[in-house]
C-alpha cells in the first residue's frame, strides 16, 4: 500500500486512485460531459443551438473515438495491473447483495445519523458494492455498446451489414439513444455521489490528489 | 430535191433518236417513275376519312414536309407498304386514330428494331400498354410524315417533350442545366455540355423517373467527381447520397418527401419489380381501411403481419427523401445555392418530414404511392418497421425525448431528495435528543 504522511496531523494517507486512473477518469468526464451536449444539440436542433448541427456531428465524432481510445487505455491499464481487482465479481451473490442492501441503507439513512461506512476503501478494493455493479455495468457493457452503436451511425455504409444485423439504423440509433439517456442519469447521480464524502470536495480532492481525504 | 429530201429525213430521225431517250426519262418521272408523286397527287389535298368511332382522319400530306423529312428517301411506299393498285383506297375500317397510329408504329420497328426495343422497356411504352391514350407513340413523338433528323431534338426547343411536359420544360429551361444550355453550354466558365431531356431519361428507353438509381447515376456519370466533393464536407456522405435524392438538396424551392419503399429482404428487391406481391398490396388497402393514411401501428401490421400465398414475409421499409412534385425536380440550381445547411433536414420540424408515402414499385419502375401520417417517422413502433430509415433529430422517437426528460429530472430529483430527507433525518434525530 503507498502512504504518505501529512504534517499537520501525521495520519496515514490511502492512495487510492493511481495517476493513470485520474487521468482517464477527467479525460472521460471532459468526454462524456462534451458528447452529451453535442449529443443533446445532434437530436434537438430545433430547441437548441450552441452549435451548427455540423460542427455538433463532427465534435461528436471526434470526441466519441477520444473517448473509445480512453476506454482502451483504462482497459490495459487495469488489465496489467493488480487493480483489477476493484472490478472482480464477487462470486458469493447472497453476501454480495446483503452488503448491497446494506450500502442503500446506509446512503438512506445512517449517512445522514454519522454511522460509520460499511465498505472499508481500499486501493485493490476500492468500490462498494453499490458503486462496484454500477461501474462494471458501465464500463463492460453500456459504454462498449455507446462505442459499437456510435461507431456504426458514424460510417453507416462501412458497419451496413452489422446494422442490419441488428435491425437496422433506427434500432441502432435507438439503443445509442436509451444508452445516452442512462449516461445523462449517471452522470448527473455520480455528480451528486461525489459530495457525498466527509466534506463535499472530499472525494473530488482524492480523484485529482489520488490520495483518501482524512475521515 | 431528193438528196435533200432524204437528207432532211434522216436528221429530224437521228433527232428523234437523240431526243427519245430524254423523253421516257420524263415520262417516267412524271408518271410512272415517281410513285410518291402519284400518292401526293391525291393526298396534297383535303382528303379525310370517317373512322368507326366517329372523327375524321386527315389523310393529307404536306409534300413540302415529307420532302425534307428524313424518310422522303424511302418514298411512301417505305412506310405504306400494303398499298397496292388494288387495294386502294382501302376499304378496310379503322377504329380509331390512335388505334391506326398503334398499327402503323409497327412498321417503324422494321427498320429501327434497337430504338422500338428501347421504346418498349420504357414508362411510355408501359403506359400505353395499359390503356393510356396519352402516352406517346413513335409517331407523336417524330410526327408522321415531317420526321426530323436528330439534331432537331438536341438545341433548347423543348421538341418533342415539351408537347407533354410542358411545366416541366420550363422548369428544366431556367434549371442550371437549361440556362447553360441555351448559354452556348457555359458552366462555371467552361465549356461544358449541359443535359438535355434525353441525356438524362433517354431519347426511347424513357425511364420512370421513380427509377431513381437510375437518375442517380446518370447524374453521377457526368458529375462524377460529386461523390469525392461530398465526402469532403458531409458526414455519412455514402448513405445520404443513396438516401436522398440529388433533388431534394440541389432543388432547393422543391417541397420534400420521406418516400418508405416496401423491400424484400428475401429477394433484395423492392417488392413489386420482381414478381407481383398481390397479398401485401391488397393487405397494403386492407389495413388502411379509413383511407387516412397509414398510422404507425397501420404500418406495422402490413410489414410484420402481411403474407405472401401463405407464407411469412420479411418485407422492410427503406426510406428515401426526395422531392414531391416530378417539376421540381428539374428546378435545378446552382451549386452555390443548394441545400448545404444540415439543419434543414436534421430538426424536428423539417418539411421534409411532415410528407411520407409508402411505395410499392411496379416492374416498370413505376411506384404505387400510399399516403402515411407523418407520426410514422415519430412513433416508437416504428423501430421495428422502419427500421432501415433514421434520420437524427429529424425523425426523434417522442418517446425516447420523454424517457430523457425523465432521466434529467429523476437525476435531479435524486439529490433534492437525498438532501431534503437528510434535513429531515437530522431535524428527527435532533428533535429526539
Amino acid at each position: 500500500m503507498t502512504t504518505m504522511q501529512t504534517t499537520h496531523f501525521r495520519q496515514e494517507k490511502t492512495y487510492l486512485h493511481p495517476l493513470a486512473v485520474r487521468i482517464w477518469h477527467w479525460l472521460n468526464a471532459l468526454g462524456f460531459l462534451l458528447l452529451i451536449i453535442t449529443g443533446f444539440q445532434l437530436r434537438y436542433v430545433d430547441l437548441f443551438s450552441l452549435m451548427s448541427f455540423e460542427s455538433a456531428v463532427k465534435m461528436h465524432n471526434w470526441v466519441g473515438f477520444g473517448v473509445i481510445a480512453n476506454w482502451f487505455l483504462w482497459l490495459v491499464y487495469y488489465v496489467t495491473s493488480d487493480k483489477i481487482t476493484n472490478y472482480h465479481p464477487d462470486l458469493d451473490a447472497k453476501d454480495f447483495f446483503k452488503r448491497y442492501f446494506r450500502q442503500m441503507e446506509y446512503y438512506s439513512a445512517g449517512i445522514f445519523k454519522g454511522e460509520k461506512k460499511p465498505h472499508r476503501v481500499q486501493p485493490h478494493d476500492k468500490f462498494n458494492p453499490m458503486q462496484k455493479l454500477t461501474y462494471q455495468f458501465v464500463m463492460f457493457i453500456t459504454a462498449p455498446a455507446m462505442f459499437l452503436t456510435g461507431l456504426m451511425m458514424w460510417d453507416v455504409v462501412r458497419f451496413q451489414g452489422l446494422i442490419e444485423m441488428v435491425g437496422g439504423i433506427r434500432v441502432v440509433n435507438t439503443i445509442h439513444v436509451l444508452l445516452f439517456i442512462l449516461f445523462t442519469f449517471f452522470i448527473i447521480i455520480h455528480a451528486y455521489m461525489g459530495v457525498l464524502g466527509k466534506k463535499p470536495s472530499s472525494h473530488y480532492k482524492e480523484m485529482i490528489t489520488g490520495y483518501e481525504e482524512p475521515h | 430535191m431528193k438528196i435533200k429530201v432524204i437528207t432532211g429525213s434522216l436528221m429530224i430521225a437521228l433527232a428523234l433518236w437523240a431526243l427519245a431517250p430524254a423523253v421516257s426519262l420524263a415520262e417516267q418521272a412524271s408518271v410512272a417513275g415517281d410513285p410518291d408523286a402519284k400518292c401526293l397527287k391525291c393526298h396534297s389535298k383535303k382528303l379525310k376519312k370517317k373512322l368507326e368511332d366517329g372523327e375524321k382522319m386527315s389523310l393529307q400530306v404536306m409534300a413540302a414536309d415529307f420532302e425534307e423529312s428524313v424518310h422522303s428517301v424511302i418514298g411512301c411506299t417505305g412506310c405504306h407498304r400494303d398499298v397496292g393498285k388494288s387495294k386502294h383506297p382501302s376499304k378496310k375500317p379503322i377504329s380509331s386514330r390512335r388505334d391506326y397510329s398503334i398499327v402503323q408504329n409497327e412498321t417503324c420497328s422494321q427498320c429501327h428494331a434497337s430504338k422500338a426495343k428501347a421504346y418498349d422497356g420504357s414508362i411510355h411504352a408501359s403506359l400505353a400498354g395499359n390503356g393510356n391514350v396519352d402516352a406517346p407513340l413513335c409517331s407523336d413523338c417524330h410526327q408522321t410524315h415531317a420526321v426530323k433528323p436528330m439534331a432537331v431534338y438536341q438545341p433548347v426547343t423543348g421538341e418533342p417533350c415539351k408537347a407533354c411536359h410542358e411545366e416541366i420544360f420550363d422548369a428544366y429551361a431556367q434549371s442550371v442545366h437549361g440556362l447553360a444550355r441555351a448559354n452556348g453550354n457555359v458552366i462555371r466558365d467552361d465549356h461544358i455540355q449541359a443535359p438535355i431531356c434525353a441525356d438524362c431519361h433517354s431519347a426511347h428507353d424513357v425511364n420512370a423517373v421513380a427509377a431513381v438509381d437510375h437518375l442517380q447515376s446518370t447524374c453521377l456519370d457526368c458529375h462524377d467527381g460529386a461523390s469525392v466533393a461530398h465526402e469532403q464536407w458531409l458526414p455519412n456522405a455514402k448513405m445520404h447520397m443513396t438516401s436522398v435524392s440529388c433533388a431534394a438538396c440541389h432543388s432547393p424551392v422543391a417541397e420534400r418527401r420521406i418516400d418508405l419503399q416496401l423491400y424484400d429482404n428475401l429477394e433484395q428487391v423492392p417488392v413489386g419489380t420482381n414478381e407481383d406481391h398481390p397479398e401485401i398490396q391488397d393487405r397494403l388497402v386492407e389495413i388502411d381501411e379509413s383511407d387516412d393514411g397509414l398510422d404507425p401501428l397501420e404500418l406495422w401490421k402490413l410489414v410484420r403481419l402481411s403474407t405472401n400465398e401463405g407464407k411469412a414475409t420479411n418485407v422492410t421499409l427503406r426510406g428515401r427523401m426526395e422531392v414531391t412534385r416530378g417539376v421540381d425536380a428539374h428546378r435545378l440550381a446552382p451549386r452555390a445555392d443548394a441545400v448545404r445547411s444540415c439543419d434543414t433536414c436534421h430538426q424536428g420540424n423539417s418539411e421534409a418530414f411532415q410528407n411520407v408515402t409508402v411505395s410499392i414499385s411496379s416492374p416498370d419502375g413505376q411506384k404505387q404511392r400510399f399516403e402515411a401520417d407523418s407520426e410514422v417517422l415519430n412513433s416508437a413502433i416504428s423501430v421495428d418497421s422502419v427500421g432501415g430509415f433514421y434520420a437524427p433529430g429529424g425523425t426523434r422517437i417522442k418517446l425516447l425525448d420523454g424517457l430523457l426528460a425523465l432521466a434529467i429530472f429523476g437525476g435531479l430529483a435524486v439529490p433534492i431528495g437525498h438532501i431534503t430527507l437528510g434535513k429531515i433525518l437530522r431535524k428527527k434525530k435532533n428533535t429526539e435528543q
